[in-house]
């Protein structure tokens, strides 16, 4: 897969440009000025005797070529250039019009020839060619590109206050097998990325599960997880979609694959809330989705109660980031203020999700994942070290939140600042923490940062590695762990990154923390995060087990090797960190 | 410049597919409607006559240009020949691609400049577009059963613990530094 293109979208643009094409041929005869009429020469192609079905044929043609161009220019230019739409359509047009000017147009001349056979030479075959000609498709080939690039936009996501269909009905016996088999083994897992942020300033949602199509797919998601030996997925119900307001809820975008879940597995690790909150609770600034979620958490609790492990807010620091900081997603700042009013709703959200929760199962897990970061500063400098050390605070504000460590002085003044009173702030510090709580640690390539001399961050790439990293984590808040992401923008090496990062998981775990299990995150490819989901391109980001046609990529067989050597080694079919857990 | 905006990140067959047997295949099968429209448009006779080869032998020829353009088609496209949903339109395209190179450029380089005109040279544009449309909707189905199954793929050892292993080797000289004497 290329682009995902929405096709019908790329149809209508295709019908709408061939139209305006013809309008352009019937306006510029009408004026008497030098033209062609492509629909006449096709239709006396093999219609001279039937008018009328000649142009019908003709039109139809003409439309069809006209949507074949357009799926063209969905699947393999529009998003190529970082231009304007309308320009990116006009060279695209290049291409159409030259293969009319230098082989249709003549052909089509040789095609309502008398004689089934020709002699051919140059002069002969491209006599039909006249300036005017040239000129006429031109022009028409340009208003075709316009028109294309004006109408083909935003192929992934939808209008907000939009919905896509729900998924399919569960189609029984075709799945085998059985859920949690092994309680206590280590947990082999992996995701279905499910990320709903809403861009252009809350104008248009994105969503990963229906760009995926895993709305479409999800049963024969699972049993390809379930094929390569997965023990746990982590997966994101649709909450914009099911929380349809205080006491609402569409459950009809998540039943039947719960019921899958439940009776066949992988074990679900449900991720509550990532990266987005439904309309109607506008973004992360508001300080009511506390209160919002946790009702929702509760009637989760309440309509799946066999489901133990949850995450209540997907990684709360890299939400906030990219929402407030980074101005990219919901609300759509750049504000330090901002980011610490959406790490604390987060923070507090989770918390009180977490609470909801355990009135329904007290049992519960919870698996805190957050992306793994560091900064590290360039020089000696004194402002470049104060701006690293300010990163360094900030990236663990919602996690020293909600596992009530102290908060440094920047960032308590900085809540502070905020209107979040000492009294609540305090409330928080001392908590008691559920015992069941995991630290998912997540950890990409691009996690380790050098601060440069201009006091940007800029990847280093793996410079200390997992290991270095999650340890500072463990260090901070003694909780057990769980490498919850991983992947690679590089679907040939992605398998060198898994047996890698496989390596650090398992010398942390010779260290003597406790680890309970290892993600490769997603099972299919994503869209559109190599520009971080903020603009609605749908290029394909290669990172899955397998690719959007559900076929595998070497990354999938590889964990599935990295599986079937370890799962039955005695420290990984009994987890001795996971047994204590779930005690 | 196009193999370049075809390839997109992750684009190219991973080692359990099998895009030349698959493309071979639906080329071989994609090749019946193909012939049906050459023989209603009179093409068939005109393009055996331009080649100096009977029918058959025409046919027959015919049968291994479209296998092996097949086997180029599922190669090409890599894993967005085992599109469902696109696949006719990837294959329609290639169909179209093989008539403005083949049909309009080398047959007539071949045969001396002869080239089909009037009913027969639209019968040869059709046939092809039919063919790439027929081959693009047949790949992802003839490729399912001639897939490698997981199970085996994953036990290659090239995607085994081996592959954490960096792939480009250190220069001879910082590999085995010299000996001192």
């Amino acid at each position: 897969m290329i682009r995902v293109v929405a096709l019908r979208k790329a149809a209508v643009a295709g019908l709408c440009g061939a139209a305006a094409m013809e309008a352009f041929w019937f306006v510029t005869g009408k004026l008497g000025l030098p033209t062609i009429d492509l629909v006449a020469q096709l239709s006396a192609v093999q219609f001279h005797r039937w008018p009328l079905l000649g142009d019908a044929a003709g039109l139809l043609a003409h439309f069809s070529i006209g949507i074949c161009w357009a799926m063209f220019y969905a699947f393999f230019f529009w998003g190529r250039f970082h231009l304007r739409p309308v320009l990116q359509g006009l060279i695209f047009s290049i291409a159409p019009a030259m293969l009319a000017i230098l082989v249709v147009y003549p052909e089509l001349a040789l095609m309502r020839s008398q004689s089934p056979m020709v002699v051919l030479d140059l002069h002969r075959f491209f006599a039909p060619i006249t300036p005017a000609t040239v000129a006429s498709l031109l022009l028409s080939h340009a208003l075709f590109g316009v028109i294309v690039g004006l109408m083909y936009r935003r192929p992934v996501g939808y209008a907000v206050g939009n919905r896509p269909a729900p998924p399919h009905l569960r189609r029984p016996g075709r799945s085998h097998g059985k859920r949690n088999a092994n309680a206590t083994g280590f947990m082999f897992a992996t995701g279905i990325e499910c990320s709903y942020p809403t861009i252009e300033h809350g104008r248009w949602r994105r969503d990963e599960m229906d760009s995926t199509r895993h709305y479409e797919f999800w049963q024969e998601d699972f049993r390809l997880a379930r094929e390569i030996g997965i023990t746990h997925i982590r997966y994101g119900p649709p909450l914009h979609l099911i929380f349809q307001g205080p006491g609402r809820y569409d459950w009809d975008y998540i039943d039947p694959q719960m019921a899958e879940l439940e009776e066949f597995g992988p074990e679900p690790i449900i991720d509550l809330c990532h990266f987005g909150v439904p309309a109607w609770l506008g973004n992360l600034q508001n300080p009511d989705i506390g209160r919002a979620l946790e009702e929702y958490a509760g009637a989760f609790a309440e309509r799946f109660p066999w489901v133990r492990f949850y995450t209540p807010v997907n990684e709360m620091y890299v939400c906030a980031r990219m929402s407030a900081l980074d101005g990219l997603w919901n609300e759509q700042l750049r504000d330090e203020g901002a980011y610490a009013r959406a790490a604390w709703n987060l923070a507090n959200a989770s918390i009180r999700m977490s609470d909801a929760i355990l009135k329904q199962r007290q049992d519960a897990v919870f698996i805190n994942s957050e992306s793994s970061e560091f900064y590290q500063p360039c020089c000696p400098d004194p402002e470049i070290q104060k701006i690293a050390q300010a990163a360094n605070e900030r990236r663990f504000l919602p996690l020293d939140l909600i596992f009530a460590h102290a908060l440094s002085p920047h960032m308590h003044d900085l809540l502070c600042a905020q209107g979040i009173s000492n009294e609540d702030i305090a409330r928080l510090q001392h908590r008691t923490v559920p015992r069941r709580s995991i630290l998912g640690v997540d950890y990409y390539e691009w996690n380790e940062r050098l601060i440069d001399r201009q006091g940007h961050a800029v990847a280093l790439g793996e410079l200390f590695g997992w290991y270095v990293i999650a340890d500072q984590y463990w260090r901070r808040y003694k909780r057990p762990m769980m490498h919850t992401e991983t992947n690679k923008m590089d679907a040939d090496g992605a398998a060198r990154w898994l047996w890698r990062q496989w390596h650090n998981v398992q010398l942390l775990a010779k260290s003597g923390v406790p680890l309970v299990g290892f993600t490769w995150y997603s099972l299919t490819d994503q869209i559109d995060w190599s520009i971080a989901m903020g603009e609605s391109v749908g290029i394909v980001y290669p990172v899955g087990l397998f690719d959007l046609n559900r076929e595998s990529r070497i990354v999938g067989l590889a964990y599935k090797h990295l599986i079937d050597m370890f799962r039955d080694q005695p420290d990984y079919r009994e987890c001795r960190a996971l047994k204590e857990i779930m005690q | 410049m196009i193999r370049g905006f075809l390839d997109a990140h992750g684009y190219d067959p991973g080692p359990s597919q099998r895009p030349y047997s698959s493309g071979a295949i639906s080329g071989i099968l994609a090749t019946v409607p193909a012939i049906g429209v050459l023989v209603a448009f009179g093409s068939l006779r005109i393009e055996a006559a331009i080649l100096g080869l009977s029918s058959a032998a025409t046919l027959g020829l015919g049968w291994a240009a479209m296998a092996i353009a097949g086997a180029a088609y599922a190669r090409f496209w890599g894993r967005a020949a085992n599109s469902v949903r696109s696949g006719w339109i990837f294959g329609m395209s290639f169909g179209f691609a093989l008539w403005a190179a083949g049909a309009v450029l080398v047959l007539p380089l071949l045969s001396g400049g002869r080239a089909p005109a009037g009913n027969a040279a639209a019968g040869v544009v059709l046939s092809l577009i039919v063919w790439g449309a027929a081959v693009g909707i047949l790949v992802p189905f003839v490729h399912r059963p001639l897939h490698e199954s997981l199970e085996r793929a994953a036990k290659n050892e090239d995607v085994g613990p081996s592959a954490a292993v960096e792939k480009t080797a250190p220069p001879r000289a910082q590999a085995q530094p010299a000996r001192k004497s």
